[in-house]
C-alpha cells in the first residue's frame, strides 16, 4: 500500500500505510517481538529453549487422579501454572491431551491473567473412550497483544503417561472346554466323568459307589440303583490370539475389528483367570507378542497392559504364528481366534492344521464390513459382495469343525459366544 | 419298565424332566438388535475431516473461516456499537478526503457526474457491506468492506491534499487541518479494521467460553487491557504518522541550526512538501524504530527489568 501511494503520488494512502505501519510496530513491540527483527528467526526454531522474554519464568506442573484405567474411565487432571516473574502475564494455556479424549468437566484451554509471582490451578476430566498408551503434555503457553496480531508459543515440556486397558463385558459361561485334563483339579468341566461338581450323566450303582452319589429320584422312577456322574473339573490351558494386522484396523477408530477382539479378549482372560485356567495371549501383526500361559491376577494385568498396548500394524500371515505356537501348547487346549478374517490366505490351512490336532477352536470374527457399512463409507452392492464372500469363508471354517461367530457391530460378546459354540 | 415322566406340576412350577430341545442356536440378529454392549462412540467425538478445495489447497488454507457464533454478549454489542461509529465517521472521511478525480473509473467514465456517482456507490457499498458485515459478524463481508475502501482510496493525485468537499471552507484551506483529516482518516481506517475484527475475536471467544472449549479466568482484566489499548494504539499510531508527515518540516527546521539558507532551501523544496517528502520521512521515523528492534531493545529491557526484580 505504501508503495502503491508513492507510485500514484497519493498521500492520503501513503498516510494509511503509515498508519497501519506503526500500529504494527507498535502490536510488535508490545509482544515483544523483537527476536524476530533481531535473529532473523523466530526464537522457537533456534536452539535457545527460552521462547523470548515474555514466556520466561512460566512453569507447569500435573497431577493425575489415575495412572491406569479401564475405556470409557475418567481421569482427572490437575494443572498448576506458575508465573516466577515479578510482572503479571495475560497467558493462554493449552495442555495437550490426546485427540480421541473427550473432555468431561473443566477445560484443558484457559486464557488467563496470571499476577506477579501468582499460579493457579486448572483442574479438568477426561473421558477415555479407547484403550491405550497415552500421554498428556507438553503445556503450550501463548502471550499474543491485545489485538491478536502477533503472539510467541513456547512448550512446557512437563508429560504425564497413562493406560487405558480394554472395557470388559461380564460372562456367565463361554462355553469353552478342555477336551484333555491335566494334573492338578479346578473349577473347570473337560466332558470326562471325575471329581467335580456338575452334573454329567446318570449310570448304574456299582460297588464302591457312595450313598451320596445314589440318585434316589431316578431310582424311584427305574427301580434300579442309579447314581450321579460328575464333569471332571480341571485347569485348563485357554490361548487367545488376537490378529492385530494392519487390516484389523478397518471401520472407524472407536468400531473395528481390533477395538472388537481386545475388549473380547480382555473379558475372556477375566472370564478364565477367574476360573483359575491359565491363558496365554498371542497378538500378532508387524511381529508376533506373545504373553506365556499363567493363572492369577497378576496374569491378567499382564494381558490387559499387552492388549492396551495392541497397535494395528503389519501383515504377518497365521501360518507363522501357528507354526511358531504348535510346539508350546497342550494338545486340545481351547483356542480362541479373534480376527476380522481378511487378507489371508493362510487362515483356512492354518485353522485345518489346529483341528487335525485335536484343538477346540472357536473364531469370533468381528465383521469389518459392519462397521464400513455403518460408517457409510461402502455402498450397500459393496457390503453385500463382501458379505457374502466372508459368509462362504466362514462356511468353509465351519466344515473343518471350527466354531465361527460372524460377529456383528453391537452384538454382545457372550451373544457371539453361544452362536459361535451353536447354543 | 421306566416309569412314565410325571405330568407338569399345576400352577406354571419348573418341570426338571421335560427339557426343551432347541433346534437351532438362538437368533443372534435378534439379540444384536436388541441387546446393547454400549460401545458406541458419540459422533462428536469423532474428528470431522474437511477436505480443501482448489483455491484452499493453492492457498494453503481457507481465505477466511467460516464459523458460527452464539448470540452476541454485552462486549460484542458494545464493539459493534463502536464498530458502526467508526464505520460512519470513515465513511464521511473517505468522501471527504479521497475526491474521484485521478480514479480509475474517473477515466473511464464520460462525464465527471457518473464517475461521481459511481465513487459515492463505492463508498456507500463499503459502509453498506461493512455494516452488514458487523452485523451478521461475517468476514467475508468485512473483507468485501476492507477492500472497497482501499479502493475508493487508490487513484493518480498530484501530491497535494485535495478534499472532495469543503475544499472551499476557509477552515480547510490550511494544510496542517488537511492533514489532520488524512491522518484522521487513516486512523479510523486502521481502527475499523481492528475493532471489526475485534468483534469476531469477541465473538469467537464468547462461543468458546459458552461451548466449554476454552476457560477464561478473570475476564474482566483482559477486557480492560483491550480496552485500553483500543485507544492507546490509534494514539501512538497517529503520532507516528504525524511525525513521519510533518517530516518536511522538522528537517528544515533541524538544518536551520546549522544553516538558515540551506533550512529555507529545504523549505521551499517541492519534493519535500510532495509525498516523497512523507515518503523521506517515514524511511527516518522507521529506521530509528527498526535499529531498536535490531538491537533487541524491548527484549533487553525486559530481561532488565526481570534481573532487578
Amino acid at each position: 500500500m505504501y508503495l502503491l501511494g508513492l507510485t500514484l503520488r497519493n498521500q492520503q494512502l501513503v498516510t494509511v500505510a503509515v498508519v497501519l505501519f506503526s500500529f504494527l510496530t507498535y502490536a510488535a513491540w508490545r509482544s515483544s517481538h523483537a527476536d524476530v527483527a533481531a535473529a532473523g528467526q523466530r526464537l522457537e526454531d533456534s536452539e535457545s529453549d527460552e521462547a523470548g522474554q515474555a514466556l520466561r519464568g512460566l512453569g507447569a506442573m500435573r497431577r493425575l487422579s489415575a495412572q491406569r484405567i479401564f475405556e470409557d474411565g475418567e481421569i482427572e487432571i490437575e494443572l498448576r501454572v506458575q508465573n516466577k516473574s515479578r510482572f503479571p502475564k495475560t497467558v493462554e494455556v493449552r495442555d495437550k491431551v490426546p485427540e480421541v479424549m473427550r473432555m468431561k468437566k473443566g477445560s484443558n484451554y484457559v486464557l488467563m491473567d496470571l499476577g506477579p509471582r501468582r499460579e493457579t490451578t486448572i483442574e479438568y476430566t477426561l473421558e477415555c473412550p479407547l484403550r491405550g498408551f497415552y500421554s498428556i503434555g507438553p503445556v503450550c503457553v501463548r502471550i499474543q497483544d491485545t489485538f491478536g496480531l502477533f503472539h510467541k508459543e513456547k512448550e512446557l515440556h512437563v508429560y504425564d503417561d497413562f493406560l487405558i486397558f480394554p472395557k470388559m463385558e461380564d460372562l456367565k459361561d463361554t462355553f469353552v472346554k478342555s477336551k484333555v485334563p491335566k494334573i492338578f483339579t479346578g473349577a473347570v468341566q473337560i466332558r470326562n466323568p471325575g471329581p467335580g461338581t456338575e452334573f454329567f450323566s446318570l449310570r448304574e450303582y456299582i460297588e464302591g459307589d457312595t450313598f451320596k452319589q445314589i440318585n434316589w429320584s431316578a431310582y424311584a422312577r427305574s427301580g434300579k440303583l442309579m447314581v450321579n456322574e460328575r464333569e471332571r473339573d480341571a485347569v485348563s490351558d485357554i490361548i487367545l490370539i488376537i490378529d492385530a494386522r494392519a487390516v484389523s484396523e478397518t471401520g472407524p477408530v472407536a468400531r473395528n475389528s481390533l477395538v472388537s477382539s481386545t475388549r473380547a479378549a480382555a473379558s475372556l482372560a477375566r472370564y478364565f483367570l477367574n476360573r483359575r485356567d491359565s491363558v496365554g495371549l498371542v497378538i500378532y501383526g508387524d511381529e508376533v507378542i506373545s504373553v506365556d500361559r499363567d493363572t492369577g491376577k497378576k496374569q491378567l494385568y499382564s494381558l490387559l497392559t499387552k492388549l492396551a498396548g495392541a497397535q494395528a500394524r503389519g501383515e504377518t500371515p497365521l501360518r507363522v504364528v501357528i507354526n511358531r505356537l504348535l510346539p508350546h501348547i497342550n494338545r486340545g487346549s481351547p483356542i480362541i481366534f479373534l480376527s476380522c478374517l481378511e487378507d489371508d490366505p493362510t487362515i483356512v490351512d492354518s485353522l485345518r492344521d489346529f483341528r487335525a490336532r485335536n484343538f477346540d477352536v472357536t473364531v469370533l470374527a468381528p465383521s469389518s464390513a459392519d462397521f464400513e457399512f455403518d460408517a457409510k463409507r461402502i455402498d450397500k452392492v459393496g457390503f453385500e459382495v463382501l458379505k457374502t464372500e466372508r459368509n462362504v469363508l466362514i462356511n468353509e471354517l465351519r466344515g473343518l469343525g471350527v466354531h465361527v461367530c460372524d460377529w456383528e457391530a453391537d452384538m454382545l460378546l457372550s451373544t457371539a459366544l453361544a452362536g459361535a459354540r451353536g447354543f | 419298565m421306566a416309569a412314565a415322566p410325571p405330568p407338569g406340576p399345576p400352577g406354571g412350577g419348573i418341570d426338571i424332566y421335560r427339557k426343551e430341545v432347541r433346534s437351532s442356536a438362538p437368533s443372534r440378529k435378534k439379540a444384536a438388535g436388541s441387546m446393547k454392549s454400549d460401545s458406541i462412540i458419540p459422533e462428536d467425538a469423532i474428528p470431522e475431516v474437511h477436505i480443501p478445495g482448489f483455491i484452499e489447497s493453492l492457498l494453503g488454507g481457507p481465505v477466511v473461516h467460516r464459523q458460527k457464533y452464539l448470540k452476541p454478549d454485552g462486549m460484542v454489542r458494545n464493539l459493534q456499537l463502536l464498530s458502526y461509529i467508526v464505520l460512519g465517521g470513515l465513511g464521511i472521511l473517505t468522501y471527504i478526503v479521497n475526491p474521484p478525480d485521478g480514479t480509475v473509473w474517473r477515466t473511464l467514465a464520460p462525464s465527471s457526474g457518473l464517475a461521481t456517482l459511481m465513487h459515492t456507490l463505492v463508498i456507500f457499498g463499503a459502509i453498506l457491506i461493512g455494516g452488514i458485515g458487523i452485523m451478521r459478524r461475517t468476514p467475508q463481508s468485512l473483507l468485501i468492506s476492507y477492500a472497497l475502501f482501499i479502493f475508493a482510496s487508490l487513484r493518480f493525485t498530484s501530491s497535494d491534499i485535495t478534499l472532495a468537499v469543503l475544499s472551499n471552507e476557509a477552515m480547510f484551506q490550511s494544510e496542517r487541518v488537511k492533514e489532520m483529516l488524512v491522518i484522521g482518516y487513516a486512523v479510523s481506517l486502521v481502527l475499523f479494521f481492528e475493532l471489526s475484527n475485534g468483534v469476531l475475536r469477541f465473538s469467537m471467544l464468547d462461543t468458546s467460553i459458552r461451548t466449554n472449549e476454552v476457560y477464561v479466568m478473570n475476564i474482566k482484566r483482559v477486557v480492560s487491557k483491550y480496552r485500553r489499548s483500543l485507544i492507546l494504539n490509534p494514539l501512538i499510531a497517529a503520532t507516528f504518522a504525524w511525525f513521519a508527515l510533518t517530516m518536511n518540516e522538522i528537517i528544515p527546521a533541524i538544518v536551520s541550526i546549522f544553516s538558515d539558507d540551506a533550512g529555507e532551501r529545504l523549505r521551499e523544496s517541492v519534493e519535500l512538501g510532495s509525498v516523497y517528502g512523507v515518503a523521506l520521512g517515514t524511511v527516518m521515523v522507521f529506521l530509528v524504530i527498526g535499529g531498536v528492534f535490531a538491537l533487541d531493545v524491548p527484549g533487553r529491557l525486559a530481561t532488565m527489568r526481570e534481573r532487578n526484580s
